[in-house]
């Protein structure tokens, strides 16, 4: 295939009746507000983490009182600030996607958002994850205390665990992350430093 | 002419150009046929802030260009669909079957640059001049003419290797 077959390709490439026939019906559906944009579908898993978030802060917050020693109190504290984190996190996500739905711009600038956002996302994986361990050992800890009344951290297996289970859970991420995120990462990075003036 | 009649013209006119870059973008017909759909809102929605900075066709593939951006964002979201070979077999409501094998190699080659490379070729190949691909892309005229430059020389280099 030479580049003036890729060419020909371009232009033989036909839009067929029965096509058009969706599209005329389709203009017809949206002058009638009937057509539903999927784009804003995109923003729905954010904020349902978002509302999941602040429920169980709100949890946490009404149930702190069963916390009676300092150490389940820090505890709770701790959740609390890793879950606004995190609702802040999905806010924040979210802004930047409402940022980017901004069609009239020109492509490169387009493009230029994208590989930002998508360096940045990346860049959070990491920190989101390591945020969700933490969340993930002060969780145990205060359902065990809110729903059975015990301090699980007095057990020596809870702490050994807690700690084996996250240095491997981390450092297994970490190297996961590294090599998925890596092509992808590089790519954006080369991207944007294309499309600098 | 009201603006249903004109929108519609308008999409009458730049249709065929939208109907390629959804392919270009997706790997699905169902994907292409609801990134035409997403287009087509998208333009509608915004069809009263279009200021006739750029001509209408400029605006509409520039749109175009950046809802698509915009979508492959959204499908890497989504739980991967099926294959293109897969939904052929299987779907007899494809294109015309005589072009498919020439533009299935058509992908191959584009889906090897990047998404500006990408974009650039496409409104090359669209017979677009140097001025109209730059106001579309946002980047000088010079630029344009050194990019594609590039472009042709590594899609030679790509084709030679694949012979």
């Amino acid at each position: 295939m030479e580049l003036d077959d890729l060419k020909n390709t371009w232009h033989n490439r036909s839009v067929q009746a029965q096509q058009q026939n969706v599209t005329f019906k389709l203009i017809d559906e949206m002058t009638q507000i009937k057509y539903h944009s999927k784009i804003k579908r995109i923003a729905y898993p954010e904020i349902v983490g978002s509302i999941i978030c602040l429920m169980a802060t709100i949890f946490i917050a009404l149930n702190f009182y069963k916390l009676d020693t300092l150490f389940l109190q820090s505890v709770g504290i701790l959740s609390i600030i890793v879950l606004l984190t995190l609702s802040i996190l999905s806010f924040w996500s979210l802004r930047h996607l409402k940022m980017i739905n901004d069609f009239n711009v020109s492509y490169s600038e387009a493009l230029k958002r994208f590989a930002t956002q998508k360096v940045k996302f990346y860049k959070l994986q990491k920190v989101n994850m390591t945020l969700c361990y933490v969340l993930l050992v002060t969780t145990i800890i205060l359902l065990s205390k809110f729903f059975s009344g015990k301090d699980i951290t007095g057990s020596n297996y809870f702490w050994t665990f807690s700690f084996s289970f996250g240095y491997v859970f981390l450092l297994f991420f970490s190297r996961f992350v590294t090599r998925f995120y890596k092509d992808t990462l590089k790519k954006s990075e080369e991207l944007l430093q294309e499309l600098q003036p | 002419m009201d603006k249903k009649d004109l929108f519609i013209s308008a999409i009458k006119d730049n249709e065929s150009f939208i109907y390629k870059i959804a392919s270009v973008y997706t790997n699905t017909i169902e994907d292409r046929n609801d990134l035409v759909q997403e287009i087509i809102y998208q333009l509608w929605k915004s069809f009263d802030s279009f200021n006739q900075k750029s001509s209408l066709s400029t605006w509409m593939y520039r749109v175009a260009l950046n809802v698509s951006l915009y979508q492959l964002k959204l499908s890497k979201k989504r739980i991967s669909t099926i294959p293109i070979d897969e939904h052929l077999l299987n779907n007899r409501e494809t294109d015309n079957s005589e072009n498919d094998e020439a533009w299935k190699l058509f992908k191959q080659q584009i889906d090897n640059l990047n998404l500006l490379d990408k974009a650039i070729v496409m409104l090359y190949f669209d017979n677009k001049s140097y001025d109209e691909i730059a106001e579309i892309i946002g980047i000088s005229k010079s630029n344009v003419g050194t990019k594609l430059l590039r472009i042709k020389e590594k899609l030679k280099s790509q084709i030679n290797k694949t012979r």
